[in-house]
C-alpha cells in the first residue's frame, strides 16, 4: 500500500508543479520594453565542425548587435530531439528561434507551435515547410548545391563515366534532398554518366575511407567520388591516395577548407564546395534580430545585415550568395 | 571437433562467403586493396582481443568506443606537438589504461555491475570529449602516417602487429597462470577464490588491459591517415562484442578462444565490402549483420538443444 | 519494542532507494525552479512528460525483463521498424491510423515473440539475441524505406492527438499513466510479478518450485514488443513523421532509467515506481539544465555526464545500504 501511495504522490507531484502555476507568463522576455533580445540558435547536430563555424559567426553577430544568444542542438541522431529543443525554447520564452532543420515535416509541427505563441521563426542551412517560418537564410538551395556538385563532377570526368556518392547516413534528410536533385540533374544533362552506388559513412572519416576503398576495388572504372558530408571528403581523398589512384579517380565534395587543404594542394581532391559558413551564422542572427525589431518584414527586398552590408531577398529567402568552389588556387585564402 | 563446433561453423560461413566472392567478384582479391582492408580492421581486432578477455571473465565493456575517441584525441594532440611516436603511443596506452582502471575500480573494487558502470562511463567520456573537442579534426605532422614507413610497409606492420597480438594473447590465455585465472574467474569466481586466485585483482587487471589495448588500437588507427577524427570509435563496442560472440565466446563467462574471435571479426568485417563488391544496395547491410549474429548463436542453441534430448 | 521496530521501519523506508530518488527529483525540481527560467510552468511540465513518454514506456517494459535477469537491446530498433511500418500502412496502404495501429501492435508482439522464442526455446543469452535483433530490426526498417522514405501524410486528427492535451495534461501522459498502472499491477499485485522476481533471483530454483519459467520470461519480451510498437505510434504522432531512424539509442536510455530507478541489473529486485522516478530524474535534469541560461550552451553535454555520474552513484548507494544492513545484522547478533 505504501508503494501505491508513493506512486501516486510522485505522479501527483508532477501534476501539481504543473497545474498549480498555469498563470505564469511563458513569454517573459517579450520583444518590446528595451529588453535584450534572446535568440535561440540550433544546429542539426553539436560536435560538428561545420556548425561550430556557423556558431562562431552567430556569436560575432550577437556581440555586434547586442543580443543574447542561446545555442543548443542534438548530440546524436535522434530525429525527435530538434522538436523537443524547440518546444523547450517555446516555454523558456525566447524572442526568435533560428533552426537548421534535420526533418522538414517533423520540425515544422514544433515551429508552427512557436509561431502560434508569438515567437518569430527563421530557418538557415536547410529549410522547414514554408508556412512554419518567416524567412529562410539560404546559403544555396538544394537544387543549387546539387547542380554545382553534379556539374563539377561531370566537368572533372569529361561528361562520361561511373561515379559514386558517400553520404552521412541513409536517413539524413537534406542529403537525401541533394541526392534526389543530383539524380534529376544527372538524368537531365549527363546521360553518359552513371551513379553506381551511394554508401553511408555514419559521419565518420575512417568509415568513409573504408567505403571509398571498397568502391574503388569493386568498380574499377570508377572515375569520381562525390562526398556530400564534411567528414567524408578527407576520408574519400585518403582512400584514393592510398589506392594510388590520385588523378585517375577525382574527388569532390561538400567540406571545410581546413580539413581538406592538404589533399587539394596535393591534387588528390579536385574541388571542395562550400559557402562562407561563418557568414551564414552571422547573417542568420542579423536577420533574426531585424525580424524581431520589425526592421525586416515579409515582402522586403533588402535588409542591412551588420558588417555584411545590404543583403538581397528572393521572396522569403535571404540569400547568402552562391556556393563557392575551393580549388588548389584559392584554398589558402580561407581559414575555416 | 565437437568442442570447436562454433569456431568451425563460423569459419565455414566465412569460407563460403569468400568462395562466393571468388566466383562472382574475383577482384575482391586484388592484393593492394585487400591489404588496406586488413590494415583498416587491425585496430578493431586489437579491441576485440580485450573484449574477449572481458567477456571470458564474465564482464562486459560498452565504453570502449568512447575510450577509443578519447585516446585518439590525446594521441593526436601529442602527435601534433611533434612528439615522437613512442611518446604518443605510451600516452595513448596510458590514457586507455587509466580509463580502464576507472572502470576496474568501480567493477572489481566496489563490485558494481559492469554493464551499468561502462554504460555510465560511455556517456560520460563521450560527452566530455564533445565538450572539449567539439568535433574538430586534428592535423598530424607528415612523418606520423605509417609510422615513417612506406604505405605498404606500414599496413603490413599494422596487420602483423594485430595478428601477433592475437597469437600472443591466445598463447598467454592458455599457458600463463594469469590467462587461466581469467577463465577461472569467469566460470566461477567463488571457486576461483577458494583455489587461491584473486578474482577482484584479475577482473581489475582485465579492465586495465582492455583500456590499454584500446589505447594501442587508437594509435594503430590514427597512423593510417593524416588527420584524427574525434568521432572515430562510434559503434566500436558493438563491433567488438559482436565479433567475440560470433566467434564463440560465451557471455556467461569462462568459455571462448581468441582464434574464434579472430574468425568472427573477419566474417563480420567481410560482410560490408562483400556487399559492395557484389553490388548489393547499402541499405541491406545492417539487417544482414543482425542475421549473421543471430544465425551464429541459433546454430549453437539448436545443437545444444538436440544434445540435451 | 514495538516503537523501536516502527522507528526502524521508518528509517528503512527513508533509506530505501525510491525515497532517496524521490528526494533527488524534488531537489532537482526546486533547484531548477529557483535557478532556471520558466521551469515550473504548466507548459514546461507538459513538455517534460510529452518528451519522455516513449522512453518512459520502454523503461516500464524493460523493467520486468531486467527483473527476470534479462535485457532487451532491440526495443529502440523495434520502435523504428514499427514506426516505418505504421507510416507505410497509413500513407501507402490507405489504412486508418486506428487499423494500422492495431496491426502495428500485432507486429510488435510478433517481434517480441521472436526475441522470446530464441531466448526461451533455444536458451540463448538475451544480451546476444537482442544485440542481433537490434541490428536486424533497424536494418529491416532501413531496407523497407531504402533509408530515404519519410512518411508524413497522416490524418490531421492523428497528428493533433500527438500534440494535444486532455484535462491539462498531454494526451501521452494518460497513456503513460495507464501503462504504468498496468505494469504496476502486474509486477506488484499479481503472482506474475513475484515469479519474475523469483526467476531473476534463481532461475533453476524457480523451475524446481514449479514455475513455468519459459512462459513467464517469454511474456516479458512479448509485452516489451507490444509497448515498443505503442511507443512507435506515439512517437510518430508527436514528431509527425515516421522514418527509419526513429528511436535510435532509446534502449540505453531506457536501461539507464530502469537501473537508476533501483532495479538490479542482475534481476530479482526492482519496482515500477522506482523506474518512473528514474525516467523523471533524467528528464528533469536535461530539461532543467537547458533552462539555466549561463550554461544552456553546454547543457546537453553536462546532462549526459551528470546522468553517467548519477548511474554510478545510484549503484554505489545500493551498495552502501547493503553494507549498513550487514553491519546492523552483525551488531544485532553481537548484542
Amino acid at each position: 500500500m505504501r508503494k501505491l501511495f508513493l506512486l501516486i504522490t510522485t505522479l501527483g507531484l508532477i501534476m501539481a508543479t504543473g497545474c498549480n502555476k498555469p498563470s505564469e507568463s511563458t513569454n517573459t522576455a517579450g520583444s518590446g520594453g528595451g529588453k535584450k533580445l534572446t535568440i535561440a540558435f540550433m544546429p542539426k547536430s553539436k560536435g560538428n565542425q561545420y556548425f561550430i563555424t556557423c556558431k562562431n559567426g552567430a556569436v560575432k553577430a550577437a556581440a555586434d548587435l547586442g543580443i543574447d544568444l542561446l545555442f543548443d542542438g542534438p548530440t546524436n541522431t535522434d530525429p525527435a530531439k530538434q522538436n523537443e529543443i524547440v518546444e523547450n525554447w517555446i516555454t523558456l520564452g525566447v524572442d526568435v528561434i533560428a533552426v537548421a532543420c534535420e526533418n522538414k515535416e517533423g520540425i515544422s509541427t514544433a515551429l508552427r507551435k512557436a509561431q502560434a505563441k508569438g515567437i518569430k521563426v527563421i530557418t538557415f542551412d536547410s529549410d522547414s515547410m514554408p508556412d512554419a517560418r518567416s524567412f529562410f537564410v539560404n546559403q544555396a538551395t538544394a537544387t543549387g548545391i546539387a547542380n554545382v556538385l553534379m556539374d563539377t563532377a561531370a566537368q572533372l570526368c569529361g561528361g562520361e563515366g561511373e561515379f559514386a556518392i558517400i553520404t552521412a547516413t541513409l536517413t539524413a534528410n537534406n542529403m537525401n534532398e541533394w541526392r534526389k536533385n543530383i539524380d534529376l540533374r544527372l538524368k537531365e544533362k549527363y546521360p553518359k554518366m552513371k551513379l553506381v552506388e551511394t554508401k553511408p559513412c555514419d559521419d565518420q572519416k575512417d568509415k568513409a575511407q573504408q567505403e571509398t576503398a571498397n568502391l574503388l576495388g569493386a568498380y574499377p572504372n570508377l572515375k569520381c567520388v562525390m562526398a556530400i558530408c564534411s567528414p567524408a571528403v578527407p576520408g574519400a581523398a585518403e582512400a584514393v591516395k592510398q589506392a594510388g589512384k590520385v588523378g585517375k579517380v577525382k574527388v569532390l565534395g561538400l567540406g571545410l577548407p581546413s580539413e581538406n587543404r592538404a589533399y587539394v594542394k596535393d591534387g588528390v581532391t579536385q574541388a571542395v564546395i562550400l559557402w562562407k559558413v561563418e557568414d551564414l551564422g552571422y547573417l542568420t542572427i542579423a536577420a533574426a534580430t531585424a525580424l524581431a525589431k520589425g526592421e525586416l518584414k515579409p515582402g522586403a527586398t533588402t535588409f542591412k545585415a551588420g558588417k555584411l552590408g545590404e543583403i538581397q531577398l528572393q521572396g522569403s529567402d535571404i540569400v547568402l550568395g552562391q556556393p563557392f568552389v575551393f580549388t588548389k588556387e584559392n584554398i589558402d585564402q580561407f581559414d575555416f | 571437433m565437437k568442442r570447436y563446433f562454433r569456431e568451425l561453423s563460423v569459419a565455414a560461413a566465412l569460407f563460403a562467403l569468400l568462395a562466393g566472392l571468388a566466383l562472382f567478384a574475383p577482384n575482391f582479391y586484388e592484393p593492394a586493396p585487400l591489404l588496406s582492408r586488413f590494415a583498416a580492421q587491425a585496430p578493431a581486432l586489437v579491441v576485440a582481443i580485450g573484449m574477449t578477455l572481458v567477456i571470458i571473465s564474465r564482464q562486459i565493456d560498452i565504453s570502449v568506443g568512447s575510450q577509443f575517441g578519447v585516446c585518439a584525441v590525446v594521441a593526436g594532440t601529442l602527435a601534433a606537438m611533434k612528439l615522437p611516436l613512442v611518446v604518443v603511443l605510451l600516452a595513448s596506452v596510458g590514457t586507455g589504461a587509466i580509463l580502464g582502471a576507472f572502470n576496474g575500480v568501480l567493477i572489481a573494487g566496489l563490485g558494481l555491475p559492469s554493464i551499468v558502470v561502462t554504460l555510465a562511463t560511455m556517456v560520460t567520456w563521450q560527452e566530455a570529449l564533445r565538450l572539449g573537442q567539439q568535433g574538430r579534426f586534428i592535423n598530424l605532422p607528415p612523418g606520423m602516417q605509417w609510422m615513417g614507413l612506406s604505405q605498404v610497409g606500414g599496413q603490413r606492420a599494422l596487420v602483423a602487429l594485430a595478428v601477433l597480438m592475437v597469437a600472443a594473447f591466445a598463447w598467454a590465455l592458455k599457458n600463463l597462470a594469469a590467462g587461466r585465472h581469467v577463465y577461472a574467474v569467469g566460470s566461477d569466481a567463488e571457486a576461483a577464490r577458494l583455489a587461491g586466485i584473486h578474482p577482484k585483482g584479475t577482473t581489475f587487471g582485465v579492465f586495465v588491459l582492455m583500456g590499454g589495448l584500446v589505447g594501442l588500437a587508437a594509435v594503430m588507427n590514427i597512423v593510417q591517415s593524416p588527420q584524427v577524427d574525434p568521432n572515430a570509435g562510434g559503434g566500436l563496442e558493438l563491433k567488438a562484442i559482436a565479433a567475440a560472440v560470433v566467434g564463440g565466446v560465451a557471455v556467461s563467462g569462462g568459455r571462448g578462444n581468441l582464434w574464434g574471435v579472430f574468425v568472427g571479426l573477419l566474417l563480420l568485417a567481410t560482410i560490408n565490402p562483400a556487399l559492395t563488391y557484389l553490388h548489393v544496395e547499402a541499405y541491406w547491410e545492417k539487417a544482414i549483420q543482425g542475421l549473421v549474429i543471430l544465425l551464429a548463436v541459433v546454430a549453437d542453441g539448436l545443437r545444444s538443444r538436440r544434445g540435451k534430448r | 519494542m514495538s516503537s523501536s521496530s516502527k522507528l526502524n521501519g521508518w528509517k528503512s523506508a527513508l533509506l530505501r532507494h525510491e525515497s532517496v530518488l524521490l528526494f533527488l527529483v524534488l531537489l532537482e525540481a526546486f533547484y531548477f525552479n529557483a535557478v532556471g527560467r520558466n521551469f515550473a510552468t504548466a507548459d514546461n511540465v507538459g513538455n517534460i512528460i510529452r518528451h519522455s513518454t516513449e522512453i518512459g514506456l520502454l523503461a516500464l517494459v524493460m523493467m520486468p525483463i531486467i527483473l527476470t535477469g534479462g535485457i532487451d537491446l532491440s526495443v529502440g530498433s523495434l520502435l523504428g521498424l514499427c514506426a516505418v511500418l505504421f507510416g507505410k500502412m497509413c500513407q501507402e496502404g490507405g489504412f486508418s491510423p486506428l487499423v494500422a495501429g492495431g496491426i502495428t501492435l500485432c507486429i510488435g508482439a510478433a517481434a517480441g515473440g521472436f526475441n522470446a522464442t530464441l531466448i526461451t526455446w533455444l536458451r540463448l543469452p538475451p544480451l546476444i539475441v537482442t544485440l542481433g535483433t537490434y541490428s536486424l530490426f533497424r536494418g529491416l526498417a532501413e531496407a523497407i524505406t531504402k533509408g530515404t522514405a519519410t512518411y508524413s501524410k497522416f490524418p490531421q486528427a492523428f497528428l493533433d492527438f500527438g500534440n494535444g492535451a486532455l484535462l491539462g495534461l498531454p494526451n501521452q501522459a494518460w497513456i503513460l499513466l495507464a501503462v504504468a498502472m498496468g505494469v504496476w499491477l502486474l509486477i506488484h499485485q499479481t503472482t506474475f510479478g513475484r515469479s519474475f522476481r523469483a526467476i531473476g533471483f534463481a532461475p533453476e530454483g524457480a523451475r524446481y518450485a514449479g514455475l513455468p519459467v519459459e512462459r513467464r520470461v517469454a511474456m516479458a519480451y512479448v509485452l516489451a514488443g507490444i509497448v515498443a510498437a505503442l511507443a512507435a505510434i506515439l512517437f510518430t504522432a508527436r514528431v509527425t513523421q515516421a522514418r527509419a531512424d526513429a528511436g535510435i539509442g532509446y534502449e540505453l536510455l531506457a536501461v539507464t532509467a530502469v537501473v537508476l530507478g533501483g532495479t538490479s541489473i542482475f534481476g530479482g529486485t526492482g519496482t515500477v515506481h522506482g523506474t518512473l522516478l528514474g525516467v523523471v530524474a533524467v528528464a528533469i535534469l536535461s530539461n532543467g539544465l537547458s533552462r539555466i541560461l549561463s550554461i544552456s550552451n553546454v547543457s546537453r553535454e553536462l546532462s549526459g555526464m551528470l546522468t553517467g555520474a548519477l548511474l554510478v552513484l545510484a549503484l554505489a548507494s545500493g551498495l552502501l545500504s547493503k553494507y549498513i544492513a550487514a553491519w546492523r545484522a552483525r551488531r544485532g547478533v553481537a548484542g
